[in-house]
C-alpha cells in the first residue's frame, strides 16, 4: 500500500522533493544572489516578530477571508511556529529564514516597504505576480511553493478549513466509490 | 510437571490465531510478547481529528534520525501512532552492503496485525505447485486443497470484504462479507481491461474489514467499518481484523490464556536426550529480570526475522549452528515482494462524479504473466495494487479568492498501479546473527543479507512495462511514473512481508518444517510465522499465515491428545 491521500494532493511531488532538498537549497534559495543571501541570519529557534508578521500576511493574502475563514482567523501562524520551533530541525529552520528573508528583500525593493505594511490590494498584486513566476518559471523560487503548500495544508487541516471550506467527516460510516457530485459538491479535507 | 501446555511466542498474526485456537482446544497457553501492553483507550489515535493532531501529524527529522535511522519512515507511520513501532535505537539491526530492506515492526501486543496493510488474498492451486513445476526451492509439502478449509476457517472469524471474482489465481472465500464499491476511475479501467487485454482482471481489493459483522464477530465486541481510514491508528470499532480485536479476545474468553507482555525470549530450552523443546528463557524488558517457563509444545512466532533469530540464538550442542538446523535452511531463502514500479494517469470524464468516505483498501489486478503456463524469459509474475480517486486540495498556483476556489472543487480523477513482484527463494539470501553486536537485552542482532537477482530485476522491468500498456491503452493520459525501476529494476524496502526463513518442505535435509509447520528435527516444536513460506508468491501474505497458524495449531492439539507429543 502506499498513502493514495497524500499523492492525491496537487502539490504532493514538488512539496516531498522541496522538504528532502531542503537542506541543499538554503545556500541557494530565491531569485538569483541577492543581497538578503548574503547576510548572517538569525540563530533563534524562533520565528521573529516580523518573520511572523511577514508570514501572517502572506498566508492571508492566499488565503484571505471570504465567507470562510482566512489563514489567519483559522490559526496558520501559530501552525508555522510551531513547526518551525518544535518539529523542524536546524535545516529546516535555516531553509525557512534564508526563504523568508529574500521574500521580504524582494517586496522591500518592488513595493518600497515591509510586505506586512502595505495595503491588502498591494500585497495581493505583488504576491499574485509573485507566485506566477514561482509556478512559471522552474527554480524560480521553490521555498515559495514549499511555505505555500505549508500555509495550505495548515488552513485546510484546521477546523475551519476542513469543515467549513471544505468537507469532512470525522465518522463518515459508509463509502460509495461512484457517487453524483451534486451529493458532494466541495472537496474532501481527508 | 510443565507449566502450560503450549508456549507461543509473539502475539502478532500469526501468534494471535495460534493462542486462539489452541486455547478453544483446551490447553492451557501462555503468549509471550516482547512488546508493551497494547491498552486502545491509551494506545490508539483513531478519534483524532486533523486538527487535533501536532505538526500535520509528522514525525520530525531529528525523531527520524534518532529512532528510525535505518527503516527510515512509511507512509503509516505518524507522530500520533509512532509509540506502536518498534525503533531502530532500541532494536538494531544491519544490512550487508548497500541494501535496501527496511524491517518495520510492532512495539507492542498484537504487533503488526494493529499496523498492516490488510489485504487478504489466497494463494492458488498453481502457486503450491510453482516451485515443483519450475525448479526453484523446494516443492511445498501441501496442495491447495490442503489448506482450502483452514482458508474458509479463518476467513470466517476474521472477516474478510470482497466479491467472488471466480479467478482460478486467486481463489474466492466461502464467507465473504460485501466488497467495498469501486470508484468510477476503477469501473473504467475495468471495462477497458476487457477489450484491451482480456486475461488481466481489475477486482475491487479483499481486506480484512467487517462490512457486515457476524454474530461470533459482534460478540467479541467488534463492530462494523466505518470507513474512516485511520486503521494505523488501532480501530476503536474493532472493525478490522487484528490479534486485538479479534483473536485474543477469544483466547481470553476460554479462560485457559496467559499472557505476558515485556517478554523477550532469550532463548528456547532443549533437552538432548528427549529431543525436546522444554520451555523458554525470557527477559522482562522492563526490569531486566530473567526467568524460565516451560510447556509442552512451543510455537514460535516471532515475525521471521525474529523467529530465525531465536532458533540461531538457541544453539547447543547437537545444534550448533541454531535450533532445529540439521538441513541448514535456517536463515536461508529470505525473501520479500519487491516494489519500485509504480505508475500513475489521468483518468478523464466522470467529473461529475465523486466519492464519500474513506476506503482503505485499493483495487487489485491478480497475477496474469506465466499464468498459467511460463511464457516469459523471467519466472513467476506480479500483482498490481491499484490506487484512485480525485485529486484533493494541495497548493496549485494562485492567490486570493481563486486558490480558495481551486481548492474547494475536487480535481480531476487520477489512477496509479503499484506492482509487488514475486520474490524466488534464494539461499544466499540470509539472516545471521550478528557476531559481536547485541541488543540492550544481550541478544545478538540481525544481519540481513536480501539483494535482487535477474529473475526479480527482469520482473519488475516487466511489470512497469506493462502498467504503462495497461494505462496508455484505456486512454488514459498524462502517465506519471512516480517509482521508475532503476538499474536494480525494484526495491526491497517498502513491503515488509519478510518471509522464507525457515521454510516448509518434504524432505528433512532440504528444508527446517514439515507440511503441518512442525520442525522436522525437533517433533515439538512448531513455526508459523512468515518464515515457513516455501514460495513468496506474489499475493499480500498475513491471510496466509492465518490459515496455516489455524491449521498447524490444531493439528499440534491432535498429536497432544493422542500422545504422541
Amino acid at each position: 500500500m502506499t498513502d493514495f491521500m497524500m499523492l492525491q494532493r496537487r502539490d504532493a511531488l514538488k512539496s516531498l522533493l522541496a522538504l528532502s532538498a531542503a537542506g541543499a537549497l538554503a545556500a541557494c534559495v530565491g531569485e538569483g544572489k541577492s543581497e538578503g543571501s548574503a547576510k548572517k541570519l538569525s540563530a533563534s529557534p524562533k520565528l521573529s516578530a516580523s518573520e511572523m508578521a511577514l508570514i501572517s500576511a502572506m498566508a492571508q493574502t492566499i488565503i484571505p477571508k471570504t465567507d470562510t475563514a482566512g489563514a489567519v482567523e483559522a490559526g496558520v501562524p501559530a501552525v508555522i511556529q510551531s513547526l518551525f520551533t518544535e518539529w523542524g530541525d536546524d535545516n529546516y529552520r535555516t531553509y525557512w529564514r534564508a526563504g523568508l528573508d529574500n521574500l521580504e528583500q524582494h517586496f522591500l525593493k518592488s513595493g518600497g516597504q515591509a510586505f506586512a505594511k502595505m495595503t491588502p490590494s498591494q500585497q495581493a498584486n505583488l504576491l499574485g505576480k509573485y507566485d506566477a513566476k514561482a509556478y512559471g518559471e522552474a527554480g524560480f523560487d521553490d521555498f515559495y511553493k514549499s511555505m505555500k503548500s505549508t500555509i495550505a495544508t495548515a488552513y485546510y487541516m484546521s477546523e475551519p478549513g476542513a469543515t467549513e471550506e471544505l468537507a469532512y467527516e470525522a465518522v463518515p460510516g459508509e463509502w460509495r466509490g461512484c457517487v453524483p457530485l451534486s451529493e458532494f459538491p466541495k472537496t474532501w479535507a481527508t | 510437571m510443565a507449566d502450560f501446555d503450549a508456549i507461543v511466542v509473539g502475539s502478532g498474526i500469526s501468534g494471535g490465531w495460534v493462542a486462539k485456537e489452541l486455547c478453544e482446544r483446551g490447553l492451557k497457553v501462555c503468549v509471550l510478547e516482547r512488546g508493551k501492553p497494547t491498552k486502545p483507550d491509551r494506545d490508539y489515535s483513531d478519534f483524532l481529528d486533523p486538527w487535533e493532531t501536532q505538526h500535520f501529524d509528522r514525525i520530525s527529522n531529528d525523531v527520524k534520525k534518532r529512532d528510525f535511522s535505518i527503516t527510515g519512515l512509511s507512509y503509516a507511520q505518524k507522530e500520533s501512532n509512532r509509540h506502536l513501532w518498534m525503533t531502530d535505537r532500541e532494536h538494531p539491526y544491519e544490512r550487508l552492503g548497500n541494501q535496501s530492506f527496511t524491517w518495520r515492526r510492532g512495539a507492542h501486543v498484537g504487533g503488526r496485525s494493529l499496523l498492516w496493510g490488510r489485504a487478504s488474498y489466497r494463494l492458488s492451486a498453481y502457486d503450491f505447485e510453482v516451485n515443483k513445476a519450475d525448479g526453484e526451492g523446494v516443492d511445498w509439502p501441501v496442495r491447495y486443497d490442503d489448506i482450502a478449509p483452514w482458508y474458509d476457517h479463518v476467513e470466517k472469524f476474521a472477516g474478510i470484504a470482497g466479491n467472488r471474482d471466480g479467478l482460478a489465481q486467486l481463489p474466492d472465500g466461502k464467507h465473504f462479507q460485501p466488497a467495498f464499491e469501486h470508484t468510477c476511475a476503477e469501473l473504467d479501467l475495468k471495462e477497458k481491461l476487457k477489450t484491451s487485454f482480456p486475461d488481466r482482471h481489475l477486482i475491487m481489493g479483499r481486506v480484512a474489514h467487517l462490512t457486515q459483522p457476524t454474530e461470533e464477530q459482534t460478540a467479541l465486541g467488534r463492530g462494523q467499518c466505518q470507513a474512516r481510514n485511520r486503521c494505523h491508528h488501532g480501530c476503536s470499532y474493532g472493525a478490522y481484523f487484528s490479534s486485538n480485536a479479534a483473536t485474543l479476545p477469544a483466547a481470553e474468553r476460554t479462560g485457559n490464556l496467559t499472557l505476558l507482555p515485556n517478554s523477550a525470549v532469550s532463548k528456547l530450552l532443549h533437552d538432548p536426550v528427549e529431543n525436546r523443546i522444554t520451555g523458554v528463557e525470557i527477559v522482562n524488558t522492563i526490569t531486566g529480570v530473567g526467568s524460565t517457563h516451560t510447556a509442552k509444545i512451543i510455537f514460535v512466532n516471532a515475525s521471521t526475522i525474529g523467529t530465525t533469530l531465536i532458533l540461531q540464538n538457541s544453539a547447543t550442542e547437537a545444534y550448533p549452528t541454531g535450533l532445529a538446523n540439521s538441513s541448514d535452511q535456517l536463515g536461508r531463502n529470505l525473501m520479500d515482494h519487491i516494489g519500485g514500479s509504480q505508475v500513475g494517469a489521468h483518468v478523464p470524464g466522470h467529473l461529475d462524479r465523486y466519492v464519500t468516505g474513506r476506503r482503505a483498501i485499493g483495487a487489485y489486478i491478480p497475477r496474469y504473466r506465466n499464468y498459467p503456463k511460463q511464457e516469459e524469459s523471467y519466472k513467476r509474475g506480479w500483482g498490481y495494487q491499484v490506487y484512485s480517486g480525485r485529486q484533493g486540495w494541495g497548493a496549485p498556483s494562485g492567490v486570493g479568492d481563486g486558490f480558495k476556489a481551486a481548492n474547494r472543487a475536487p480535481g480531476p480523477w487520477g489512477i496509479m498501479l503499484d506492482a509487488f513482484g514475486e520474490c524466488l527463494p534464494n539461499p544466499n539470501n540470509t539472516v545471521r546473527p550478528h557476531k559481536t553486536k547485541a541488543d540492550k537485552w544481550g541478544q545478538p542482532i540481525a544481519v540481513i543479507h536480501l539483494t535482487l537477482g535477474p529473475n526479480e530485476k527482469a520482473l519488475m522491468k516487466a511489470a512497469h512495462q506493462d502498467a504503462l500498456d495497461i494505462l496508455d491503452a484505456a486512454g488514459f493520459d498524462g502517465l506519471y511514473e512516480a517509482q521508475k525501476p532503476s538499474e536494480d529494476s525494484g526495491v526491497f524496502k517498502v513491503r515488509t512481508h519478510e518471509m522464507g526463513t525457515a521454510r516448509m518442505g518434504r524432505d528433512p535435509k532440504t528444508s527446517v518444517l514439515n507440511g503441518w509447520n512442525q520442525s522436522h528435527d525437533i517433533p515439538n516444536l512448531f513455526v508459523t510465522d512468515g518464515s515457513f513460506m516455501t514460495s513468496s508468491a506474489v499475493q499480500n501474505p498475513s491471510l496466509t499465515y492465518m490459515a496455516f497458524s489455524a491449521r498447524a495449531a490444531n493439528h499440534a492439539a491432535d498429536l497432544l491428545q493422542e500422545g504422541a507429543l
